[in-house]
């Protein structure tokens, strides 16, 4: 085999790349790990919790190294009508331990940190460098990148594509059939400093514990969900949108963010923050369905350039696919090289392993969930009528008797427009999506 | 005979933190400036800077940029401007040109370079906004204040110091970037002792006076302080290109600046 | 001289002109200077109300070691125990050090504030004041404008006349100096700037700002973006990492005003901006904050001045 400048060249230093990085130099392998940024994770957004239950097997005892702001105690999920909310809350104190569940956590700490490990077992690093295109050899295989410094081109036996959403890469080798906008939703997020002892007492938390809160409505009318997420000193406010409604709705995405903040159930928790920051960033949303094929000849693909990112409106679950998935390719690609052989076929190392574990069972059970839960009917009809109930059953109307649950739910069905084959479908997918 | 370049390491305000850091428009104006004058004269570009390790990433960038030697002088930039350019004097005492950013994004006094050229001896030319570097000797256009420029013409040994626009640094080549990876920098030592001020917030004096138009640093200060207040009432108008074209015009007469 | 220990201003003088802060410099030390550099006696009249008492030193040359020479004598002989101030313009950043290491004495680059006892100076881009005591003579160069001038009755000050002294420079000559001229006058000296970001399209939108401005006689300057897409020079930039400007007149177009952008802005008595965001920061500071495309906006604006131009009006 000819020399090459490296065994593996990875693209992005995000979590997927960094993860397939680490695996690799591991292994003993010469990886160089590209990444367009001045360090990684620089221009990296995210809602803000990463649940990195998978690099146990990576980092042992991740949680004594990594920056995180917060431990989730806390997740509630929220259904937001006009006025009023249903929040379902579920604290646990022992997330708070180790080995933890789920972080808050700053991508330019976490990524750069993430990155540092594979540095640290002997991956070379090169930032403020944009890979623009793929090398192929007279047989068409992928056998490097080309990048966008002078004398920039580097060859290697494996490209690992880590390069994002709507990855430029896996477009360029043709592994996505079609890109529709439906398939994309807008993740947008306002980061709102607050004092900490402010944010403890607002969310009911202490010392470093924090708050995940997903959100469903309240996002005036445009199909998607809400999220609230505790730093130490900072709220993440966001909403992630269904980008044709958001055309078709013509609003701008602040204006959705700023009817979400005002909104009685958030205005409480966010009251006297000053914006920090607002960033905007789109998500991969309709999961299997859109997923590209993610083995070529000489090439894998992983993490959100894979379309590996769990994003169904009250869900945002990315990180912790794109750590395993780029874990997964990076073991592949390895075993690969061990054979001498880095034709797709055995490359398909990879999707058997994303297929075996929960990186594509999650997708495959959830597949119908992301439709169901940003239907028009679950997003415009089902928050009214969930809060409608509970508003119903809680209302004190003496002396005239409480009415029975099962009237309360028709009479509210009906005021919102739904009708029962409808509820009974839904609630079918859902109880399967989940079960 | 060699050229250096100094460059210093910073660290922006309220970012202390390595990812942040880095070498200012101004030192890689002087750094580019540098390498294409030594493509001219022939001779080889050695990069120094005093400061932390965090500072050899800049080092190596220069390397790979095309410098052929980079020292970092392992002394507490915080001392004394004197003291680090007494340091820096013996490492770049043979060189033909000295070429120094105009000031730094920290200390920002612009002394070093003056400093250093007194102590090595030799002529200087500081806050160069414009290189001719093609004619046989240096030429270079200096910024007065008022607007006036002074042009001069340059032959070593000198010090000089320019702007970050006199020149864009190059962007190092990926094979070089990769070379210099992993390679070892020279490091010296050096003894001189930090000077630990206590800082207190800015808070502008009250003035004489307001200052005379045009030459209003505090106001540039005092903007960085509090970035700039809004003003009383901000007229707001949604308008066609044409009519805001003309709403442009009117407001100008309005306020005296067209006829 | 027997002056109590106290300050003395040094002030270069470049063909009869005072440099930017000069009187200031002269203010900071009771009125109490020293001129150093060519045609002292055409700088003379400005200093009256302002200086009480100046040296004249005269030089053949502004290079700064010729100053820094003749301001040495100046002080040994007759203010050995005085405290020099230097305006921290050009001319006075360049001989200071300079002054500094004849007289073996400490220098204070950039202060806000000197007394005989004790310096302010500006760091961290002005964030925060280092303060120093001291106790013996020292120099310092004073920020222009941080003081701002008392104006007395314009009374004539006292004049000492000390020898003329002369220098020859061997590698650094000055060839020539130009006079200030709005075409070449770069931003950080402009009263009227047009800026232009992101919110513009395309590299030939600048050559269209660039006319613009002209009309207008103003400078173009743009921001980082801009500059990092090499569609303008970085020397065009404006901000905390380009150049700081102090207009009296600033017009943007799509330009959303992010704090590194603003703070090299000075404070113009009239902002005007276009941008399809009205509450973008910019906006909000602007006197009149116009909410448009700052591309059709701008051609449109082009049009008008050439015809206003055409018909010998603007
Ligand atoms: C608003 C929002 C909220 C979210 N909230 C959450 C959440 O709370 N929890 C969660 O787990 N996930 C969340 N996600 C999803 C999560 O951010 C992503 O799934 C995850 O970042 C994917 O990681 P990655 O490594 O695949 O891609 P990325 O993190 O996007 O990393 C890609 C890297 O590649 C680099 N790159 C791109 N192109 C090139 C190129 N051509 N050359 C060189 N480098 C290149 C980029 O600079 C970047 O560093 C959210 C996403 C959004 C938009
Ligand atoms: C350490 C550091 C130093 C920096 N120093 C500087 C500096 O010195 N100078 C500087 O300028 N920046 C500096 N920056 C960058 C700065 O943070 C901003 O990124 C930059 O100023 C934004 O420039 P912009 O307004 O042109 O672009 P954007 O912020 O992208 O704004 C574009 C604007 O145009 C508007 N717009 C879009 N389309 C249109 C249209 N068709 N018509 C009208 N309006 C439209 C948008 O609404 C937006 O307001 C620095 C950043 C850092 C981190
Ligand atoms: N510690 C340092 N190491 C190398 N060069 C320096 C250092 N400090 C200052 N310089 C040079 O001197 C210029 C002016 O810095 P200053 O005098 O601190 O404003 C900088 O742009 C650098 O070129």
């Amino acid at each position: 085999m000819n020399v090459t400048d490296a065994d593996v060249i990875v693209v992005g230093a995000g979590p997927a790349g960094s993860c397939a990085a680490i695996e690799l130099a591991r292994a003993g392998r010469r990886v160089i790990l590209v990444e367009r940024g001045p360090f990684p994770g620089s221009k990296n957004m995210y809602g803000g919790v990463v649940y990195p239950r998978v690099l146990d097997q990576l980092i042992p005892s991740w949680w004594e190294t990594a920056p995180v702001q917060r431990w989730v105690t806390r997740r509630s999920t929220m259904v937001l009508a006009e006025t009023g909310a249903l929040t379902i809350d579920y604290r646990n104190p022992s997330w708070g331990a180790p080995p933890y569940n789920g972080a808050t956590a700053y991508r330019p700490d976490f990524d750069n940190w993430l990155a540092q490990h594979a540095v640290d077992a002997g991956a070379t690093l090169v930032t403020s460098t944009t890979v623009t295109g793929l090398l192929r050899d007279e047989r068409g295989r992928v056998s490097g990148v080309r990048t966008d410094r002078p004398d920039g081109d580097l060859t290697a036996s494996v490209v690992i594509a880590c390069d994002g959403v709507n990855s430029f890469l896996a477009k360029e080798a043709g592994l996505y059939p079609h890109t529709d906008p439906a398939n994309f939703t807008l993740g947008v997020k306002e980061t709102l400093a607050l004092p900490k002892s402010v944010i403890d007492e607002r969310f009911n938390v202490r010392d470093d514990q924090g708050v995940d809160i997903e959100i469903l409505g309240g996002t005036s009318g445009v199909n998607g969900g809400g999220f609230v997420y505790t730093n130490l000193d900072t709220v993440s406010l966001g909403a992630v949108l269904k980008l044709p409604k958001l055309a078709a709705q013509k609003k701008r995405p602040e204006e959705i963010i700023a009817g979400l903040k005002s909104h009685p159930a958030i205005a409480p928790l966010i009251e006297g923050a000053e914006v920090k920051e607002y960033s905007a960033h789109v998500i991969p949303e309709a999961g299997l369905s859109m997923m590209p094929t993610m083995v070529a000849d000489g090439l894998l693909v992983a993490g959100d350039a894979a379309a590996l990112c769990l994003a169904a409106g009250i869900w945002l679950e990315g990180v912790n696919f794109a750590l395993a998935s780029g874990m997964y390719a990076g073991q592949a690609a390895h075993e690969a090289l061990a054979r001498g052989d880095v034709s797709a076929r055995t490359l398909g190392i990879y999707t058997e392993r994303l297929n075996s574990t929960f990186v594509l069972r999650d997708h495959k059970k959830l597949r119908k969930i992301p439709g169901l839960v940003l239907s028009d009917r679950v997003q415009q009809k089902y928050p009214a009528f969930v809060t409608g109930v509970v508003e119903r059953v809680f209302r004190v109307e003496n002396p005239s008797p409480k009415p029975g649950l099962r009237r309360i739910v028709k009479e509210e069905r009906k005021k919102a427009g739904i009708g029962r084959r409808d509820l009974m479908k839904d609630g079918w997918t859902g109880l399967r999506g989940f079960g | 005979m060699t050229i250096a370049v100094c460059s210093k390491w910073v660290t922006p305000v309220g970012r202390a933190d390595d990812r942040f850091a880095g070498v200012s428009p101004a030192d890689q104006a002087a750094l580019e400036s540098a390498l294409v004058w030594g493509e001219r004269t022939g001779e080889d570009v050695m990069v120094v800077t005093a400061g932390p390790i965090g500072a050899e990433r800049a080092l190596r960038d220069a390397l790979a940029c095309g410098a052929s030697r980079a020292i970092r002088l392992d002394v507490d930039p915080s001392a004394p401007t004197i003291d680090v350019a007494r340091a820096v004097a013996p490492l770049v005492a043979s060189a033909s040109l000295v070429w120094c950013g105009d000031y730094s994004l920290d200390r920002g006094s612009g002394s070093f370079p003056a400093f250093l050229a007194d102590v090595l001896g030799v002529e200087q030319a500081l806050g160069l906004i414009g290189l001719d570097l093609t004619a046989a000797s240096l030429g270079a256009v200096r910024r007065l204040d008022g607007g006036r420029r002074e042009i001069l013409s340059i032959v070593p040994r000198a010090v000089v110091s320019v702007e970050g626009s006199v020149a864009r640094l190059r962007r190092a080549p990926l094979r070089a970037l990769l070379a210099t990876e992993k390679l070892p920098i020279e490091v010296h030592h050096g003894s001189v002792d930090g000077e630990d001020v206590a800082l207190v917030p800015y808070r502008p004096r009250a003035r004489v006076l307001p200052a005379p138009a045009g030459s209003s640093a505090l106001d540039r200060v005092r903007v960085l302080t509090d970035a700039g207040g809004a003003p009383a009432r901000t007229e707001t108008v949604t308008l066609a290109p044409d009519a805001a074209a003309d709403r442009i015009l009117t407001a100008l007469r309005e306020w005296g600046y067209l006829a | 001289m027997d002056a109590p220990l106290g300050l003395v201003a040094v002030v270069p003088v470049r063909d009869g002109v005072l440099p930017a802060g000069g009187l200031e410099a002269l203010g900071e030390c009771h009125g109490v200077g020293v001129l150093v550099g060519t045609d002292l006696e055409g700088a003379l009249p400005d200093s009256h109300g302002v200086a009480t008492r100046l040296f004249l030193a005269p030089t053949d040359s502004c290079a700064p070691r010729v100053l820094a020479d003749a301001a040495a004598a100046v002080l040994r002989s007759h203010a050995p125990r005085l405290s020099a101030v230097v305006p921290a313009s050009p001319d006075g950043r360049d001989l200071a050090p300079l002054l500094a290491r004849r007289l073996d004495r400490a220098l204070f680059a950039g202060a806000t504030e000197v007394s005989a006892q004790r310096v302010r100076i500006a760091r961290q881009g002005g964030l925060a004041i280092a303060q120093f005591d001291v106790h013996s003579p020292f120099v310092a160069t004073l920020q222009p404008g941080v003081r701002g001038v008392e104006s007395r009755a314009s009374v004539a000050p006292d004049i000492i006349h000390v020898a003329q002294s002369s220098g020859v420079t061997a590698a650094v000559t000055s060839e020539r100096v130009l006079p200030p001229d709005v075409s070449t006058m770069d931003l950080a000296e402009a009263p009227r700037i047009i800026g232009g970001g992101a919110g513009l399209d395309g590299a030939e939108r600048f050559a269209r700002l660039g006319e613009v401005s002209r009309a207008l006689d103003a400078s173009m300057g743009v921001t980082r973006v801009i500059t990092d897409r090499g569609w303008v020079s970085h020397e065009r930039q404006i901000g905390t990492t380009g150049v700081v400007v102090d207009p009296r007149l600033y017009i943007s177009f799509g330009i959303s005003g992010a704090v590194q952008h603003t703070s090299g802005l000075g404070q113009p008595d009239h902002i005007i901006s276009v941008n399809t965001d009205a509450h973008c920061p910019m906006m909000q500071m602007s006197d009149l904050a116009i909410v448009a495309d700052a591309n059709d906006v701008l051609e449109a604006l082009a049009s008008r001045l050439s015809s206003e131009a055409q018909r010998g009006v603007a």
